[in-house]
């Protein structure tokens, strides 16, 4: 008899010990669980911080890789793999709503797979600046085609040797390049007496200037990570999801101007309308999304420089850049 | 019986050729390629790829839905694409045979499923394996002819 | 035939006899599933990252057909836990002996209609077909093992002995044909002893043991098909009469079948090799689309191409060379018996298969086993410090050679076991040997 109390002792013990050990060492810190966005995306997907007191953050993925960023803050994406448990340490000087969002492609709905922080404390945050385009008094939902395109593609560093021997100063501002479209700049130079292809020329002399190299390649690298998948990695609207897109374009009732290609992505090889969209345009709709397109808002995710870093090289499907340095 | 024994000679003839022939015969001289293959979950496309030995190959990964890998067997190559970056492996085809590649970036439940296969030359290892096969049944038979039935 | 008597060493008898051995097995093996549905249940979804999967299908399974089985025959079933609770229950007991009367269960004959395998035939086509979403959701595989548990449990209470292992097990059915080839076996030393013994406590049970879970008579014992090795007999003779032997392999082909339940059962394991092999190793997505899309008509389309695989068209054209065999034979005896018999052949060929088919993804997946250790939950833990190995296929450079190995060997095996059987079902062989050989050929096609 006593045999089989041991035994049975042993047995019960054993089987409850697999189980409640377990459920003893679980880490009860905020574990943020990732899923892809038809599965419901974050889990939870609003957290709660406090202002200047750091944010201890468990992540781990249910099923495909994803990654983790804050939008508009300096921090370094982490990957949030399937199975496996990181970490991230968030810190937040200001209070306000914050976006966190998935950097890895995650399948078409990806760009949806975001979540918010809310930060307390402290004063209130200064409101943010309206965009530009809001400013200038922009439509950016207007169709903006051109009448004539260039006939060969513009060089920047041809643009740049005929800098030399006219006068750019009005052409040459931040505000300027913003406010214009390459368009309305070309007709603006018929002042310098050039010829068409050499103001086509100039104007991209003009473009690449307002950028930098290490503009440029942000721009490139924030492209190939959030935009290629849909827009394409040549910039041809012919990404990997372009098909899904244009298909759930066709089933459904909205499209902008009645146009049934709006939900294609956009196709920034396509001069007439690229050279028709000035620089606070392009950054409008990038900010702001598409109603009634998959174009995702991602106002809360880039900052401004970023914004206008990509912007910078959206024009770089469009103008010849090789040949400067700066 | 007389026909039986010839039946058996002969497969083991035919095993024996399937085994060893292809290594004789006149290998495609060796080109530059380049292979796309797109990756969903759970397949590649396209999931065969047949080169020559010698060839100098570039694989193109593209991801089409979420992130995966190719791991290349034998060859002991991998890459990662994210969907909207391609990614891109240049190498030359000196090993003969069938190998599998696998994704090697967890991408959803069947992912240890998501296999396809690259054969350099001809199938070496199945016409071996088969020719062998053969040839080891032709064998058997040749020294075990049926038991006496009734 | 040379047998060798492993219980005439002291030591082993001795281990085989004392029940804390077994019971020290059973504990760890019961915790070790416990820990498995837990697993699946509450641990990441993620199954390469999870205890349930890796432990069960890769680890275990590896275990089981690379080992237990072609070495042991049902070894596993010796120390399964899945009877264990119900066991308990029937018996009131655990470890000492309970007069009877104490236990809980209904006590039931099994019904007669049921007593062949056909319900584990079909229990494991039915995993079969949703293999692909119990092979690599955690909780799914919760799911099936808290099935089989309750299941095994149920039975208990209703039925005497282990009806469940018996007679619905999935795992069971292929595991009880194939331990026919095992070189391992439990069997009384000579039938006069039985004869005269009128207790039968082998079967009936007694104060030194139970009586056999299995409802195997020993003394009637021929094949290793339905002994589970438990050693209930070996405690309860009283004239010391069990022995477990080791001895060549498929000594039990020797007397084939004659049983359709047991002839279909290895179609049906040689038919989900190769489909396995094509579906889930092969490089067509299409088909493990087909395969993971359960509900969808694609799905049924896979489902009926399954069944018609196993069920009627490797069955057909099996009886097709065996009616070939009896046609060159010039034989006209029936040709059930015949195809029953010759269906023995197809023993060796299907383990054979699916060690091959094994390989394919054991050594592919190997370190996710070191991974599970650490992590088994996906929690986050490194318990061994193993938790962040990488993915690497081991051996990929061996693999195509041992299946190449294995095929032929499971190949020349099963034309050793039709010519032996041959002449006694009144068939010539070579219509059988034919058809092992294409299914080879078709296999190694499809793995290699």
């Amino acid at each position: 008899m006593k045999r089989e109390i041991l035994a049975r002792i042993l047995l019960l013990a054993l089987c409850l010990v697999v189980v409640l050990i377990p459920l003893a060492l679980r880490d009860r810190s905020l574990t943020l669980r990732a899923r892809m966005p038809e599965d419901d995306g974050w889990s939870p997907q609003v957290i709660q911080a406090a202002a200047g007191q750091p944010l201890r953050l468990r992540l781990t993925s249910e099923d495909v890789t994803h990654g983790f960023a804050v939008g508009q803050m300096e921090m370094a994406s982490v990957d949030v793999l399937p199975g496996v448990v990181s970490e991230v340490t968030l810190l937040f000087d200001e209070p306000g709503i914050y976006t966190f969002f998935c950097t890895r492609w995650c399948g078409l709905n990806h760009w949806r797979m975001r979540g918010t922080i809310e930060v307390s404390g402290g004063d209130a945050p200064a409101l943010a600046d309206a965009p530009l385009y809001v400013a200038l008094g922009l439509d950016i939902d207007a169709p903006h085609p051109v009448p004539g395109v260039p006939s060969q593609i513009p060089s920047a560093a041809r643009g740049g040797q005929l800098a030399e021997i006219v006068s750019l100063a009005e052409f040459s501002t931040p505000e300027y390049y913003r406010a214009h479209s390459p368009y309305q700049v070309y007709q603006d130079l018929v002042s310098t007496n050039l010829n068409a292809a050499e103001r086509w020329d100039v104007v991209s002399y003009l473009w690449r200037s307002q950028t930098t190299a290490e503009g440029l390649a942000e721009g490139a690298r924030l492209y190939a990570q959030n935009c290629a998948a849909c827009h394409g990695e040549t910039g041809g609207g012919d990404g990997v999801f372009a098909d899904q897109l244009a298909a759930s374009g066709q089933s459904s009732s909205q499209t902008m101007h009645g146009s049934m290609s709006a939900r294609t992505p956009a196709d920034f090889t396509d001069a007439q309308n690229m050279l028709g969209a000035s620089p606070a345009l392009l950054q409008g709709k990038l900010m702001r999304g598409g109603m009634g397109t998959g174009m995702p808002m991602w106002g809360v995710i880039f900052t401004e420089e970023q914004s206008w870093n990509i912007i910078a090289f959206l024009y770089s499907f469009q103008f010849q850049y090789q040949g400067v340095t700066r | 019986m007389k026909s039986a024994m010839i039946f058996r000679l002969l497969m083991l003839a035919g095993g024996l050729a399937l085994a060893l022939l292809p290594s004789f015969a006149q290998a495609a001289p060796p080109v530059e390629r380049v292979f796309r293959i797109e990756a969903s979950s759970f397949a590649y496309k396209p999931g065969q790829i047949q080169l020559n030995l010698g060839d100098r190959v570039t694989l193109e990964l593209v991801s089409m839905d979420v992130v995966h890998g190719l791991y290349l067997d034998g060859y002991d190559l991998s890459l990662t694409a994210d969907p909207g970056q391609t990614a891109r492996l240049t190498f030359v085809a000196d090993r003969a045979g069938s190998f599998r590649f696998r994704c090697n970036v967890t991408c959803g439940a069947m992912h240890p499923f998501m296999i396809g296969k690259l054969t350099v030359g001809p199938n070496h290892s199945f016409t071996l394996a088969a020719g062998l096969t053969i040839s080891a049944i032709a064998i058997f038979l040749l020294i075990h002819p049926r038991r006496a039935s009734q | 035939m040379t047998r060798h008597e492993l219980t005439r060493f002291p030591l082993i008898k001795a281990l085989l006899k004392n029940r804390w051995p077994q019971l020290a097995v059973y504990a760890a093996l019961l915790a070790g599933f416990i820990f498995a549905i837990f697993a699946g249940f509450v641990g990441s979804p993620v199954g390469n990252h999870n205890f349930s999967i890796v432990f069960v299908w890769i680890a275990w399974w590896a275990m089981l057909i690379l080992a237990a089985v072609p070495f042991f025959g049902r070894g596993w079933c010796a120390v399964c836990p899945i009877p264990l609770p119900g066991e308990w229950l029937q018996r009131g007991a655990i470890l000492e002996l309970a007069p009877t009367g104490k236990g809980v269960s209904l006590g039931r004959r099994w019904p007669n209609p049921l007593r062949n395998i056909w319900m584990q035939n079909i229990s494991f086509t039915l995993v079969a077909l949703f293999s692909s979403v119990i092979l690599t959701m955690p909780l799914i595989t919760a799911v099936v093992l808290s099935a089989m548990f309750f299941l095994a449990i149920g039975s208990s209470m209703v039925f005497e002995r282990r009806a469940f292992c018996r007679y619905l097990c999935p795992v069971g059915g292929f595991i009880g044909l194939y331990s026919q080839i095992a070189p391992l076996e439990l069997r009384v030393k000579t039938t006069r002893a039985c004869a005269s013994c009128k207790e039968k406590p082998c079967y009936h049970g007694s104060e030194a043991g139970y009586g056999c879970p299995w409802q195997v008579f020993p003394g009637g014992l021929q094949k290793n098909s339905y002994c589970g090795l438990c050693m209930e007999c070996l405690r309860t003779c009283p004239v010391d009469n069990i022995a477990v032997n080791l001895r060549p392999f498929s000594s039990d082909l020797a007397t084939p079948t004659k049983r359709l339940d047991e002839a279909f059962k290895a179609f049906i394991m040689v038919g989900a090799a190769l489909i396995y092999a094509g579906v889930l190793l092969g490089p067509w997505g299409a088909l493990k689309d087909a395969a993971y899309r359960i509900g969808s008509g694609v799905w049924f389309a896979y489902v009926g191409v399954f069944l018609s695989v196993l069920f009627v068209l490797m069955p057909s054209l099996y009886a097709l060379a065996v009616k070939a065999g009896m046609l060159l034979a010039k034989t006209s005896s029936a040709v059930r018996p015949a195809f029953a018999a010759m269906s023995a052949a197809l023993v060796p060929l299907g383990l054979m298969f699916w060690v091959a088919f094994s390989l394919g993804f054991v050594f592919t997946n190997a370190t996710y086993i070191l991974a599970a250790l650490s992590d088994p939950l996906g929690w986050g833990w490194n318990l061994f410090g193993t938790a962040n190995i990488p993915w690497q296929p081991l051996f990929t450079g061996l693999l195509a050679p041992l299946q190449t190995l294995v095929l032929i060997a499971g190949m020349l095996w099963s034309a050793g076991t039709a010519q032996k059987i041959a002449s006694a079902a009144g068939v010539r062989p070579l219509p059988v040997i034919i058809y092992c050989l294409l299914a080879t050929l078709v296999m190694l096609g499809l793995l290699l």
